[in-house]
C-alpha cells in the first residue's frame, strides 16, 4: 500500500503519470481541484482505453466533498441545498450556521471541517475503502485551510495513496478559510513536511523535468522566478521581451497565438485567457503572455521575487503553457485594444 | 440477483407508519379489500420507476394519508408541520457507492432508493398564504415529488437498479397498463443496442411506406401529402404488442391475458427481471389455470416476487410461510416466517382449507364437524339474540384434528380463537393436555367434561331430547334416534335447523364458548 505525493514541475506530466498508473480492474477514485484537471484525466482516460472503466470515478474535489462524502450522512438531516462558494461574512457566526448559510447553502470552504464537526469522517472513510483501493489526487498544491487537513483523513485510509501537485502552482484561494493553514504556502521545505508528517513519501525526483517546455523557457523561469524546472528536451527556443508597438500588435492580431492576461482577459477582443484558468491545459504552441505594469516593472528590474506570491505563481503557469516560444509583453501596450462596453446603441443600428 | 430487503412508508395512502421486510424471493401480501395491499405494490413500483409523470397520474391527493392530511388542517396549520410523504426502498447489497448511504429515515448505512413528496422550499411564500385562508384548503399544488438513493444523489427514470415489472390483473381492460406492461416487457427482454436499432429501422419504415406504398396517392395532391405519425404518441413502443400464436395478447380473453401477462414475465430467459409484482393473480383465472400459473410463480427463482392475494388456493400452494399479513385495523403487518414447515406443509396440501378466512378473523369459533357448523348460528342467535352474520366472529369447520395447525397461526396472529371439540370419551387427555403448550389468553378449548358426552351428537340430543325425538322418532325401525343422528350428522343438523331453530337449546360448553368469544 504505497503512500506517496510527488511534487512535479509544469508540464513534466503529471496528469499522464496518473492515467499511467491506472489499470482496467482497478477499483480507483481520482479528485482534481479543478475542473481543467477534471477534463485532462477523464481526456487521458479515454485516449488509453476509447472508455472509462466502471471501476474508475473521476470527481472534482468539491463534487467529491458535497455528493460523495456529506450527502451520504448528512444531507438528510440538514438538507443542503447547493454550495456557497464565498467565504462566510459572519466572523462570529455560530453553530451550524457557521457552515451553512441562510439560503441552507454550504460554505465550501468549510464542508471539510463540517464533516469533522459532525463526526462522519469515519463512514466517509469506510465509504472511501468499501468501493475503492486507490486514491488519486491531481492539483494537491490548491489544497488550503480544511481542505488541507482534510487531506490527512483520505491518506488515513487503506488505500493506496497517490497525490500530485507543484507548489508554485498554487493558484486557488477557494479552500482558504481565515489562519487556518495561513502560512500553509510561505515555505516550500516546510510544506513538504506537513506531507511527511500525514505519513506520505515525498517524492521531488520523479517529475522534475519539463516536456512542455524547452531549455529556453525553463531557464527563463528558473532564473526570474527562482523555480527549480528543468527540460526534458534539448531544443532551442525563443523567450522574448517585446515593447515595439508594431511587433505587439501583430502578436495580439495573430490568432493562433494564445494572450494569456492576468485577469480579465474578455475586455480585449482577441483569442485570450486568464493566467490562472490555463493551469492544466496543454495545448498551445507559441504563448503571449500579457504582463500588468506591476508584474512588468518587476520583470524588469530582476525583482520578481517580491511579488505576490499569487501572481507569481500564475505567471509561472502563463509562461509555463508554452511549447514553443514564449513573448511577453507589457498590459500597457494594448490599451488601444480594450473592448468598448457592450453598447446598446451598437445593437440597435442593426435594426 | 437484486432484491428489495424491506420498505418504509411514511403517510403513503392509508398507511401513516408501515415498515416490513421482505423475503428475497416470494411476498404473499394477504389482506382483506382496503387493507392497503395494494398500496406497497404501487410504492414498489413508483420508487423503481421514479417517474414523475406515473406519480402525477396518481395525484398527491390519492398518495397521501388522509389522517395526516386532516390532522395537520385541524391543527393550527402551521407551516412546519406540513406533512410529508416518503416512500424507501432498502435493497440488498449492490456494491454501488450510488446507491449507498444513509440517506433515509433509519439512518442506516445501505443500499437503497426512495420517494419523497414534501412542500417545495422555493413556493414557501405562496404555501404561507394558503394556509392563511379561512378554509380548509391543503396545500398539494405546491409539493413537489423526488426520487433519490441513499446517498441523497437524485436519479431518475434512466438509471434502472433494479428491473421491475408491475402486473394488475385487476386492471386488465385498462388500455394504460397493458401499454406499460408490453413497455416493460420489451424493456426488459430488448438489448440496450437493439432497442436503439429498433426505432431506428421502425421510423426508416414508416418513411419508406410513404414514399413508396403512399406516394401514388400523394403524387396527385398538390402542396400537401399524407405521411404515417412518428411522435411520442405513435413510436415502436406505443405500437408494439405481444402475440401468441399470431393473436395479440389484447384480443384475447381476460382470463388469458392474464395468465401470458404473467406466464411471460417470469417465462426463462426473461429472467432478466429482478422484480415482479403481481397484483390479485386470481382474478379472471379458472381453477386449472390457477393451479399452472401458480406452478410458475414457484420455478422462478432468480426473481423476487411481490403477489397480493385474497385466494386460498393462491397462499398455501405458494407457502404460507412467505405471507405478510395486513389488516385494515393496524399498519403492522404480521409475518407467518415462524410458522413450522410442518404446519406450513399441512395446508400446502390439506384441501379445501379455510386458512386464509381465518387468518383475516379477528375472532374465530373452530369447530370439529359440519353439524356444529350448520347450527352454530342458531345456537349463536339463541345465546344472544343476535344475528352471526353481523359480527366480527368467524365459524370455520376444520374437521378432524388439524386444530392445532390453526392454533399454532392463531398464536402467531393473536386471533382469538375458540376450540369447540369432541372429548372423544378422554376428556382430560384430550381437550386440556393435548392443549397445554396453546394455554394463552386468546385461545380456548371448549368441550363437555363429562365423557359420556363424547361426541357433539351425544350432547345435543341431551339437551334438545324432545324436538329431536318429535323429528325423527316416527321413521325409526331398528336404530335409536340418537343412532340415526349419529350416522346422519349433516342431514339431522339441517333438518333440525329447519324446522326447530327457533326451540334449539345450546349445549353447556357451547354457551360458554360463545360467552368468552364475545367476552
Amino acid at each position: 500500500m504505497d503512500k506517496r505525493v510527488i511534487f512535479a514541475v509544469a508540464g513534466s506530466g503529471k496528469t499522464t503519470y496518473i492515467t499511467r498508473q491506472l489499470t482496467e480492474d482497478q477499483r480507483a477514485i481520482i479528485l482534481t481541484y479543478s475542473i481543467n484537471n477534471l477534463e485532462n484525466i477523464k481526456t487521458g482516460i479515454l485516449k488509453k482505453w476509447g472508455f472509462i472503466p466502471q471501476t474508475i470515478k473521476i470527481y472534482s474535489y468539491f463534487e467529491f466533498l458535497y455528493s460523495f462524502c456529506y450527502k451520504p450522512f448528512l444531507s438528510y438531516s440538514y438538507r443542503a441545498r447547493g454550495i456557497n462558494w464565498e467565504s462566510n461574512k459572519e466572523r462570529f457566526a455560530e453553530n451550524d450556521a457557521r457552515y451553512i448559510d441562510t439560503y441552507k447553502r454550504l460554505y465550501s470552504n468549510r464542508i471539510a471541517k463540517f464533516l469533522e464537526v459532525k463526526t462522519v469522517i469515519d463512514d466517509v472513510k469506510s465509504r472511501l475503502s468499501k468501493y475503492f483501493d486507490f486514491i488519486y489526487i491531481d492539483g494537491v498544491q490548491d489544497f488550503g485551510g480544511y481542505d488541507f487537513n482534510f487531506l490527512k483523513h483520505l491518506v488515513d485510509t487503506n488505500l493506496s495513496v497517490l497525490f500530485v501537485g507543484d507548489f508554485f502552482q498554487h493558484t486557488y484561494d477557494t479552500s482558504r478559510d481565515g489562519n487556518v493553514n495561513g502560512k500553509l504556502h510561505a515555505d516550500y521545505s516546510e510544506y513538504k513536511q506537513k506531507f511527511e508528517k500525514m505519513g506520505l513519501t515525498v517524492d521531488t525526483t520523479t517529475l522534475v523535468k519539463s516536456h512542455r517546455c524547452s531549455p529556453t523557457v525553463c531557464s527563463f523561469i528558473a532564473n526570474n522566478l527562482s523555480i527549480n524546472i528543468e527540460s526534458a528536451r534539448d531544443d532551442v527556443t525563443a523567450t522574448l521581451i517585446i515593447e515595439d508597438i508594431d511587433q505587439v500588435a501583430s502578436l495580439y492580431k495573430n490568432a493562433s497565438i494564445i494572450k494569456l492576461f492576468l485577469e480579465q482577459h474578455y475586455k480585449y477582443h482577441c483569442y485570450s485567457r486568464n493566467w490562472g484558468d490555463c493551469k492544466g491545459e496543454n495545448k498551445y504552441q507559441d504563448v503571449c503572455v500579457v504582463v500588468n505594469a506591476k508584474t512588468w516593472k518587476a520583470l524588469k528590474a530582476k525583482k520578481m521575487k517580491e511579488l505576490a506570491p499569487l501572481v507569481r505563481n500564475k505567471f509561472y503557469v502563463a509562461c509555463s503553457r508554452a511549447n514553443k516560444d514564449l513573448y511577453l509583453i507589457p498590459e500597457d501596450l494594448l490599451n488601444n485594444y480594450l473592448n468598448p462596453q457592450p453598447s446598446k446603441s451598437g445593437q440597435l443600428s442593426m435594426f | 440477483m437484486s432484491y428489495i430487503k424491506s420498505i418504509t412508508l411514511k403517510n403513503f395512502k392509508r398507511f401513516d407508519e408501515f415498515s416490513v421486510e421482505f423475503d428475497p424471493e416470494l411476498n404473499l401480501l394477504i389482506g382483506d379489500n382496503e387493507a392497503g395491499k395494494s398500496s406497497i405494490l404501487l410504492a414498489i413500483d413508483l420508487v423503481l420507476s421514479a417517474s414523475r409523470s406515473k406519480v402525477d397520474s396518481v395525484g398527491f391527493e390519492a398518495l397521501f394519508n388522509n389522517d395526516a392530511v386532516t390532522h395537520f388542517l385541524n391543527n393550527g396549520k402551521k407551516y412546519e408541520d406540513l406533512p410529508v410523504l416518503y416512500a424507501e426502498l432498502y435493497l440488498c447489497e449492490q456494491n454501488n457507492a450510488f446507491t449507498h448511504g444513509r440517506f433515509n429515515s433509519l439512518t442506516q448505512n445501505c443500499d437503497g432508493l426512495l420517494m419523497e413528496i414534501q412542500p417545495n422550499q422555493d413556493l414557501s411564500l405562496e404555501i404561507r398564504d394558503v394556509l392563511k385562508q379561512e378554509d380548509n384548503n391543503f396545500p398539494y399544488e405546491f409539493y413537489m415529488v423526488s426520487f433519490k438513493t441513499f446517498s441523497g444523489n437524485s436519479f431518475s427514470s434512466y438509471s434502472k437498479f433494479l428491473k421491475h415489472i408491475f402486473i394488475d390483473h385487476s386492471q386488465i381492460n385498462n388500455d394504460y397498463a397493458m401499454r406499460e406492461y408490453i413497455k416493460s416487457m420489451y424493456h426488459i427482454n430488448a438489448l440496450g443496442s437493439e432497442k436503439r436499432t429498433h426505432q431506428n429501422e421502425y421510423r426508416k419504415h414508416k418513411e419508406t411506406y410513404k414514399t413508396t406504398v403512399l406516394a401514388p396517392l400523394n403524387n396527385r395532391i398538390d402542396n400537401y401529402a399524407f405521411a404515417i405519425r412518428t411522435s411520442s404518441k405513435a413510436n415502436l413502443e406505443t405500437d408494439l404488442t405481444i402475440t401468441e400464436d399470431n393473436i395479440s395478447i389484447d384480443n384475447k380473453g381476460k382470463g388469458k391475458q392474464s395468465f401470458i401477462k404473467t406466464e411471460f414475465a417470469l417465462a426463462k430467459g426473461s429472467e432478466k427481471a429482478d422484480l415482479v409484482l403481481l397484483e390479485e393473480p386470481e382474478n379472471h383465472l379458472s381453477h386449472l389455470n390457477m393451479k399452472r400459473l401458480i406452478r410458475r410463480i414457484k420455478e422462478a427463482k432468480q426473481t423476487q416476487l411481490f403477489v397480493t392475494t385474497h385466494n386460498t388456493l393462491v397462499s398455501t400452494k405458494l407457502n404460507l410461510k412467505k405471507s405478510i399479513l395486513i389488516n385494515s385495523q393496524t399498519t403492522k403487518p404480521l409475518l407467518l416466517k415462524e410458522l413450522s414447515n410442518d404446519t406450513a406443509k399441512f395446508f400446502m396440501k390439506a384441501p379445501d382449507n379455510n386458512v386464509v378466512e381465518f387468518i383475516l378473523s379477528k375472532n374465530v369459533i373452530l369447530v370439529e364437524g359440519d353439524a356444529e357448523f350448520i347450527l352454530m348460528e342458531a345456537f349463536y342467535k339463541k345465546e344472544t339474540n343476535d344475528e352471526l352474520e353481523g359480527t366480527d366472529i368467524h365459524v370455520i369447520s376444520v374437521g378432524g384434528t388439524s386444530f392445532k395447525r390453526y392454533l399454532e397461526l392463531a398464536m402467531i396472529l393473536k386471533i382469538k380463537t375458540a376450540v369447540i371439540r369432541d372429548n372423544d370419551g378422554d376428556y382430560q387427555r384430550k381437550c386440556v393436555d393435548n392443549y397445554k403448550k396453546y394455554g394463552n389468553d386468546h385461545i380456548r378449548v371448549f368441550a363437555p367434561s363429562d365423557n359420556a358426552k363424547y361426541t357433539f351428537e351425544v350432547s345435543f340430543y341431551d339437551k334438545n331430547k324432545a324436538n329431536c325425538d318429535a323429528l325423527f322418532e316416527a321413521s325409526r325401525k331398528s336404530r335409536t334416534v340418537l343412532e340415526y343422528m349419529l350416522d346422519n350428522k349433516s342431514d339431522s343438523a339441517f333438518e333440525f335447523l329447519d324446522k326447530c331453530a327457533a326451540d334449539i337449546v345450546t349445549p353447556y360448553y357451547m354457551k360458554k364458548a360463545i360467552a368468552w368469544i364475545r367476552g
